[in-house]
C-alpha cells in the first residue's frame, strides 16, 4: 500500500474526507511551489495535486491555462517537478503527491518515470488518456505510482465498470460538463453519479471540477470521499505572486477542511 | 483485404497513429458520433443526399484542367490540375462540411462549432450551418483573425460568431484547444465539425472519407483525359485534408506516386517551419497520436508560416501512417517557394491560388526534373487565393 492508498484508508477508517488541493508547479516559480505545498499541509491538505504545465491543456479553463503558460515561460518541464518533489520529500515523508497533467509531457519522461521508487510521486492522473487504457502500454510502468482515472457526468455504466478495473488510488469525479473552473454544479446529478460508481467500486471517488465555496465543498462532501479545489487556489497564487503573502490561502484552506468534515 | 479497407481499426488506430486521446466528457460524444457514421455511411438514403449537396451546392465534380503553359514552361510532365478552388465558398474544405453537417442534422444537434486557421474551413462550416438555420460558432486565433481579415467578415456575414483566441501562439492550434473545451462544455447539444483529419478518431476517417471523392473524380476524369492513371498526385498538408482526400483512392495503386507538402516556413533546416513529418517526432495532441513539433520536454513548438492553413504544429494520423509505411512522400517548401508558385500559377494560368496550395506547386520544379514528357501528374488545387490578396500585397509593401 503506497502513501496514497494509506492515507486515503486512514481517512475513511476515521469517517473523515479528504482535502485535495491543486497547484501549477512553477506557478509564479519553483521556491514559491515547494513552499505552498507545505503551506497546504499545515492548512489541512490530504493530498497535494501538481498540475504538470502543457502547451494545450484543453481540459483547463482560464485561470489554470494562464497558470500553465507562466509556469512555461519559466520553462518547467517534469524532470525539475520530480526534483522539487524529491526535496519536498526531505521534510514530508506522508503526504500523497499526485501530479496531473497531459500524455505529451508523460511520455516524454518515460525513463525518469520508471528510473525509480523514490521519486516521491504516488499517483499520476492523465487528463487525456481515456481510462480504459493504461499507461504502461505508453511506456510508464513504474508500479509504485498509481494510476488516477476520471470519470464525467457522460461516462456510460460499461465505461464505469471498465475504468474502474483499471484504477488504482482514487476515482476523479469530473462534476461537471465542462473545463476546470466553470461553474454550473448540479448537485443532485452528482450525487447520484458518484453513488452509481460506487456499485462498481470500493475504490474511494472524489469530486473535482467548479467547487469554489466551502458551501460547495461541504454539500459534494456528503456524497465523495473528498473534494478537489483548484481553480480558486491557483487565482489566490496569481494574486500573491508578488507580495509572496499566502494567507489568503491558508484561511481558505482551513475553512475548506472544516467544511467538509 | 487491402491495407486501405482495413484502416483505421477498431480504435481508431493506423498503425501506431490515431487514437482517442480527449478527456474522459468527450468519449461518449466521439461514440455517439461513430456509431451514426457506421450505421449512415453505406446508406444509400445518406449518400443520395450527400451526393446531390456535391453536385447541386457544391458544384461537383470539379474540373481536371490541363496547365498548358506550365507544362511548356517545364517542358516535362504534362500539368493537371485538379480544380477545388472552383468549388462553392473555394476551397475543398466544404466537402467535409456539406458530410458533416448531415451527420449533425441526423443526430439532432443544434449547435454547431468549428476551428479554423486560414478562415476557410471557418466559411464552409458556416455556410452549411446558415443553410439548415442552426446556430454556428468559429474559433480563429487571433493571429489569423488579423491576416485572413476577409475571411472573417465572410463567416460573419454567413451568420456565424467568430471568437478570436489569444492563449498560446493565437493560431489554429490554440483556435483547436479553445473549440475542444467549447465542446466539453456543451457536449450534448453541439456538433463539433473538425476541419481537417486530425483529431480524436473517428475524425480523420469520416473527414477522409467525405474528402475522398476528390480522389475518385481524379481517377475517373484522368482515364477520360489521357486514358491512365496519373504518375504523381502533388498536395499540400497542413493536418492533411485536401492531400488525404486526393490520395486514399490511390493507396492501392502502388504505381500512384502520392506526394505531400509541407510549409517550410523559413527553411527546415532553420526549425522556423510547420512541417511535422519533415523534422517532428511522434506525440499526442489534439486526441491523436501523430507526428509533432515538440521538444524534448513533449512541449509543443511554435510553428512558422506564411499561410495560416498549414500552421499547425501536428498532422493528421493516416500521414504519419503513409509516411512510416513509405506509401506516401512528405517534402517541405520555404515560405519564399510558396510565394514565388503563387506569383507563377496566377501569371501563368490565370489561377490564383491559395498560399496553402501554392506549396504544392513550390514542389514542381524539382519533382518535374525527376520526370520526363510521358508522365502526367495531378496537383490539388485546394483552394483560391482572394482570401490571401493582404498578405501578399503587404508582403510585396503595397498598401490599399
Amino acid at each position: 500500500m503506497n502513501k496514497l492508498q494509506a492515507k486515503l484508508t486512514e481517512l475513511k477508517t476515521n469517517n473523515k474526507k479528504a482535502l485535495v488541493a491543486y497547484l501549477v508547479a512553477g506557478d509564479p516559480d519553483l521556491d514559491s511551489t515547494l513552499e505552498l505545498m507545505h503551506l497546504f499541509v499545515k492548512s489541512g491538505v490530504d493530498i497535494i495535486e501538481i498540475g504538470v504545465p502543457f502547451t494545450d491543456p484543453i481540459a483547463e479553463g482560464p485561470i489554470i491555462q494562464k497558470a500553465h503558460d507562466r509556469a512555461l515561460k519559466l520553462n518547467i518541464s517534469l524532470d525539475l517537478i520530480i526534483d522539487m518533489v524529491v526535496e519536498f520529500r526531505k521534510t514530508d515523508s506522508e503526504t500523497p503527491i499526485v501530479l496531473m497533467g497531459y500524455l505529451n509531457t508523460f511520455i516524454s519522461y518515460s525513463k525518469l518515470l520508471n528510473s525509480s521508487d523514490e521519486l516521491g510521486v504516488d499517483a499520476i492522473l492523465v487528463v487525456d488518456i481515456p481510462g480504459e487504457l493504461k499507461l504502461t502500454n505508453y511506456g510508464i510502468t513504474n508500479s509504485n505510482i498509481d494510476t488516477i482515472s476520471l470519470i464525467s457526468p457522460t461516462t456510460s455504466n460499461e465505461r464505469i465498470q471498465q475504468i474502474t478495473q483499471n484504477s488504482s488510488g482514487f476515482i476523479y469525479y469530473v462534476n461537471l460538463r465542462g473545463v476546470t473552473g466553470s461553474s454550473n454544479l448540479d448537485v443532485n446529478e452528482i450525487e447520484k453519479n458518484i453513488n452509481k460508481i460506487r456499485q462498481y467500486t470500493d475504490i474511494p471517488t472524489l469530486a473535482g471540477f467548479g467547487i469554489k465555496s466551502p458551501e460547495d465543498a461541504k454539500i459534494l462532501a456528503k456524497s465523495a470521499d473528498g473534494v478537489i479545489v483548484g481553480s480558486s487556489i491557483v487565482e489566490m497564487i496569481d494574486s500573491a505572486k508578488t507580495t509572496k503573502d499566502f494567507s489568503e490561502i491558508e484561511n481558505y484552506l482551513k475553512d475548506l477542511h472544516k467544511a467538509i468534515n | 483485404m487491402s491495407n486501405k479497407d482495413n484502416y483505421p481499426d477498431i480504435n481508431g488506430f493506423f498503425g501506431e497513429y490515431g487514437g482517442k486521446f480527449v478527456p474522459e466528457t468527450l468519449m461518449y460524444a466521439l461514440d455517439e458520433l461513430e456509431t451514426t457514421y457506421q450505421q449512415l455511411k453505406d446508406n444509400p438514403e445518406f449518400l443520395k443526399e450527400f451526393y446531390k449537396d456535391l453536385s447541386h451546392f457544391v458544384g461537383r465534380p470539379s474540373p481536371l484542367y490541363f496547365a498548358k503553359r506550365l507544362t511548356e514552361h517545364y517542358g516535362s510532365a504534362n500539368i493537371w490540375l485538379k480544380r477545388e478552388d472552383l468549388n462553392h465558398t473555394g476551397a475543398h474544405k466544404i466537402n467535409n462540411t456539406v458530410g458533416q453537417i448531415l451527420l449533425a442534422k441526423h443526430m439532432g444537434k443544434k449547435r454547431i462549432i468549428a476551428e479554423t486557421g486560414a478562415g476557410q474551413h471557418g466559411v464552409a462550416t458556416a455556410t452549411v450551418a446558415a443553410r439548415l438555420g442552426l446556430e454556428c460558432h468559429i474559433y480563429m486565433g487571433s493571429e489569423d483573425v488579423r491576416r485572413q481579415s476577409l475571411n472573417v467578415y465572410r463567416i460573419k456575414l454567413l451568420g456565424a460568431h467568430v471568437h478570436p483566441v489569444d492563449s498560446g501562439s493565437a493560431t489554429l492550434k490554440d483556435a483547436l484547444n479553445e473549440a475542444l473545451r467549447d465542446w466539453v462544455t456543451n457536449v450534448d447539444d453541439t456538433y463539433y465539425i473538425i476541419g481537417s483529419v486530425t483529431g480524436p478518431h473517428p475524425y480523420p476517417m469520416i473527414v477522409r472519407d467525405f474528402n475522398a471523392v476528390v480522389g475518385q473524380e481524379i481517377i475517373k476524369q484522368s482515364q477520360e483525359l489521357f486514358q491512365q492513371l496519373p504518375d504523381a498526385v502533388v498536395a499540400c498538408v497542413g493536418g492533411g485534408s485536401n492531400a488525404m482526400g486526393a490520395f486514399y483512392p490511390f493507396i492501392n495503386e502502388k504505381d500512384v506516386r502520392l506526394i505531400g507538402v509541407e510549409a517550410g516556413g523559413k527553411g527546415v533546416e532553420t526549425g522556423e517551419h510547420a512541417a511535422p513529418l519533415n523534422d517532428g517526432t511522434p506525440g499526442v495532441l489534439h486526441g491523436a497520436r501523430s507526428y509533432l513539433m515538440q521538444d524534448e520536454a513533449g512541449q509543443v513548438k511554435d510553428t512558422k508560416s506564411v499561410s495560416a492553413g498549414l500552421d499547425y504544429p501536428g498532422v493528421g494520423p493516416e500521414h504519419s501512417w503513409l509516411k512510416d509505411t513509405n506509401r506516401a512522400e512528405y517534402v517541405a517548401v520555404s515560405d519564399d517557394e510558396a510565394l514565388e508558385a503563387f506569383h507563377q500559377l496566377t501569371e501563368f494560368e490565370g489561377i490564383m491560388p491559395a498560399l496553402e496550395t501554392a506549396h504544392a506547386f513550390a514542389y514542381l520544379p524539382k519533382l518535374l526534373s525527376e520526370l520526363d514528357n510521358k508522365s502526367n501528374i495531378v496537383v490539388n488545387v485546394s483552394g483560391r487565393g482572394d482570401k490571401d490578396i493582404n498578405t501578399v500585397a503587404e508582403i510585396d509593401g503595397i498598401e490599399f
